[in-house]
């Protein structure tokens, strides 16, 4: 059993997306986002209903944002939307294709539909060409291969078409091919004959390619009344991606979307390898906008919309999901690494994967803890000089601004200056004197003054700063440690304390005041003295 | 036994105690510890009349500048002088303060002028999407501010990653920022 009793793991596990993983759809851009391309779909589709297609029924979206941060998952999860029942999508990833020839471009295409897709409209094109010999058209006849034979033992043309249809019958291919030319034109005729046959031809040349294209298109509006989605993901400077793309907009496919997926790197070698194609994309009809795709707030929303989706137990309550919330909010701010869906979501994977191992409630600092030392063994915290485990430090930073946190650095710098006295780095320690937390004299016998002061407000600590300088008469050295940003002066030392630094002190006291300081941290220990001025 | 006679010696305040008592109670030993109280000048002995008074150095001091006209004078004039320097640092001080926040006050306004000129390249660099390359930032700002490549994406590092809800970054490019060991090339803002 995972994490908050769901069944299975709720994350995905491959580097990039399946179009299995693709179902779930959490964040509020990418939910934006999704509207907005479904929007653009909807306009087309209410302009084409009812009428032919033409050139003019033609859209062009863009998608640009970096590696990790949701496009190609956008672009599959509309692709399996249950609900878009007026488009028809193919999927196209053109950095697995190599080399990007025109027949392995089109045969791409074509694998990305999925088979449901071809089945309807076969069965609508058999449909037709049946009305047509049931009207008494002699060449749909031979097409269907409906001979004498046929009515005189009783079977009906429908019936023929029927048997065509289950796979029973087939046509006679030379005399579909006669019926077709007639009604349609040259690339029509060859898909349709395609189709109902089951066999795709290649095409050898752009032309051929951008024809074939705008005949899918053509069909599946007329026969099916939807519109085509192509998706084309992984765009760049790759002239071979920019001469297919410029043909496809150029050609404006009838009664259809095109969705250009690339990064800003991606968009940028498009600027310079082709002005004119880069000028169609900057004129693009939609260009969604991912921006805030990799923000905390985002992430967030996805990660938890992956449980809630699984969550068929009511087991992930609000006060859970708070929790994991402020967890994800301590990786986010310290771990660049994790600022991207798709690296979060990979943490999530793992974390789950041992809450199952350990039977753990909830996903919890032990389990984080255990994943980043697998998943991301050279992982450190950032400027952490006691070696604080990330456990430890998502545990003390998520409460290191509460208003105790002042109070408490106190106790760790005055322990710090214990510890140092008992390791022989400095000398005697003085009674303390207000507004210095600690006096102590160094081993030349100066006497050396510290005071904390860390507020959340740093008009207080300026003020606080200032009355305290005026006690650097009653000690040779005063050493003030505040997370105001503040120059040294000659009299005064000011040593800025970060969140890293806090953390290190609050991890040092704990462990001093718990006796829990072993041999291999002394030399820690005494580092982190020297940094904020102790030794 | 040194530490008790020093207590007796410092409770008698600044009329000091006689030797003839520290003897009667510490015993005719406490001689010797005496002489090195002495020595080390923690104790002060003087002659009053027939006997031997004995004072602590802080209450010797008291002693003399309530009763010593000469010392008094001595230590006024000395006190005055000290309250003159304490005036002088209080000034050195408060002079110190104000550059102090002169100097904050400039590094702000040296951040909020490279924010607002970064801001300011990034919006003319960047296509209809919004995202803008490094580069072409860089090369403008070295240019205007003459400020080394080194110093603009030390810069700019601070300020991407202090204003993280308005910029965003993307990877690529010849360069730029590094973040997870990647070159990102390309900035925009949110």
């Amino acid at each position: 059993m995972y994490a908050y009793q769901l069944e299975g793991n709720p994350y995905p596990s491959s580097p990039t997306p399946t179009e299995k993983d693709a179902r779930i759809l959490g964040g509020k851009r990418h939910k934006e986002a999704k509207s907005a391309i479904l929007e653009c779909i909807k306009e087309l589709f209410n302009k084409v209903g009812g009428r032919d297609s033409n050139n003019g029924d033609f859209r062009v979206i863009t998608l640009i944002q970096d590696v990790g941060s949701g496009k190609t998952h956008l672009a599959l999860h509309i692709k399996n939307l249950q609900s878009r029942h007026n488009t028809v999508c193919t999927f196209l990833d053109l950095s697995t294709i190599s080399p990007k020839t025109m027949p392995s471009l089109y045969n791409a295409i074509i694998k990305g539909f999925e088979n449901e897709f071809f089945v309807q409209l076969r069965t609508k094109l058999v449909e037709y060409v049946c009305n047509r010999a049931e009207q008494g058209d002699n060449s749909a006849k031979k097409a269907l291969d409906y001979s004498f034979v046929n009515k005189l033992s009783g079977m009906t043309i429908k019936q023929k078409a029927e048997e065509i249809i289950s796979g029973k019958s087939s046509v006679s291919i030379e005399n579909l091919k006669k019926f077709l030319v007639q009604w349609f034109n040259y690339y029509e005729s060859n898909l349709i004959r395609n189709i109902i046959t089951n066999s795709f031809n290649t095409v050898t040349n752009l032309e051929e390619l951008l024809g074939m294209m705008a005949a899918i298109s053509k069909l599946t509006h007329r026969f099916l009344s939807k519109i085509v989605l192509y998706e084309i993901d992984e765009f760049d400077g790759n002239q071979d991606s920019i001469e297919f793309v410029k043909g496809i907009i150029n050609a404006h496919l009838p009664a259809s979307v095109v969705l250009l997926i690339s990064t800003p790197s991606g968009y940028d070698e498009i600027q310079g390898k082709s002005p004119s194609v880069f000028d169609r994309l900057e004129k693009a009809n939609y260009k969604i906008d991912l921006a805030g795709s990799n923000s905390q707030e985002e992430l967030l929303e996805i990660v938890l919309e992956y449980i809630k989706h699984n969550d068929k137990k009511g087991k992930f309550t609000q006060k859970t999901q708070d929790e994991l919330a402020e967890k994800i909010q301590v990786l986010y701010d310290e771990f660049p690494e994790f600022r991207s869906v798709r690296s979060i979501i990979n943490i999530l994977y793992h974390a789950m994967e041992k809450s199952a191992e350990l039977d753990l409630e909830k996903i919890d600092e032990i389990a984080i803890d255990e994943t980043i030392k697998h998943t991301y063994p050279g992982l450190k915290v950032r400027g952490s000089i006691m070696s604080v485990p990330i456990s430890d430090f998502i545990s003390i930073r998520r409460t290191c601004d509460d208003d105790s946190t002042g109070m408490q650095l106190k106790r760790a710098v005055a322990n710090l200056v214990n510890f140092a006295h008992e390791m022989g780095n400095i000398g005697k320690l003085e009674k303390q004197n207000q507004p210095l937390d600690v006096i102590y004299q160094d081993p030349y016998g100066a006497k050396i003054g510290i005071a904390v002061v860390i507020n959340g407000n740093h008009t207080k600590n300026f003020e606080e700063i200032s009355n305290i300088s005026k006690s650097s008469a009653l000690v040779d050295k005063l050493v003030i440690l505040t997370n105001s940003n503040l120059p040294s002066s000659e009299s005064t030392i000011i040593v800025n304390v970060d969140k890293s630094k806090i953390v290190d002190l609050l991890y040092f006291n704990h462990k001093y005041t718990d006796h829990k300081i072993a041999a291999s941290d002394n030399e820690k220990a005494q580092m982190l003295a020297r940094t904020v001025n102790i030794i | 036994m040194s530490e008790k006679i020093l207590e007796r010696i410092a409770s008698a305040g600044l009329n000091g105690i006689k030797k003839a008592e520290l003897k009667k109670t510490f015993g005719k030993n406490c001689d010797e510890i005496l002489q090195n109280l002495i020595n080390t000048e923690q104790i002060f002995v003087e002659k009053k009349g027939v006997a031997y008074f004995v004072w602590t150095r802080n209450n010797y001091i008291l002693h003399l500048s309530q009763n010593d006209p000469q010392f008094k004078i001595v230590l006024n004039m000395v006190m005055g002088k000290s309250h003159s320097m304490a005036k002088v640092k209080e000034h050195a001080n408060n002079l110190e303060d104000t550059v102090s926040k002169i100097s904050q006050q400039n590094v702000a306004s040296s951040e909020s002028d490279f924010k607002a000129e970064f801001d300011r390249r990034l919006t003319e660099s960047s296509t209809s999407i919004g995202w803008a390359p490094f580069l072409d930032i860089r090369k403008k700002i070295c240019e205007s501010k003459k400020i080394s490549p080194e110093n603009f994406y030390s810069m700019a590092s601070d300020l991407v990653e202090r204003h993280r809800e308005k910029y965003e970054v993307s990877s690529g490019g010849q360069e730029g920022i590094i973040m997870r060991g990647l070159v990102h090339g390309y900035v925009r803002n949110v």
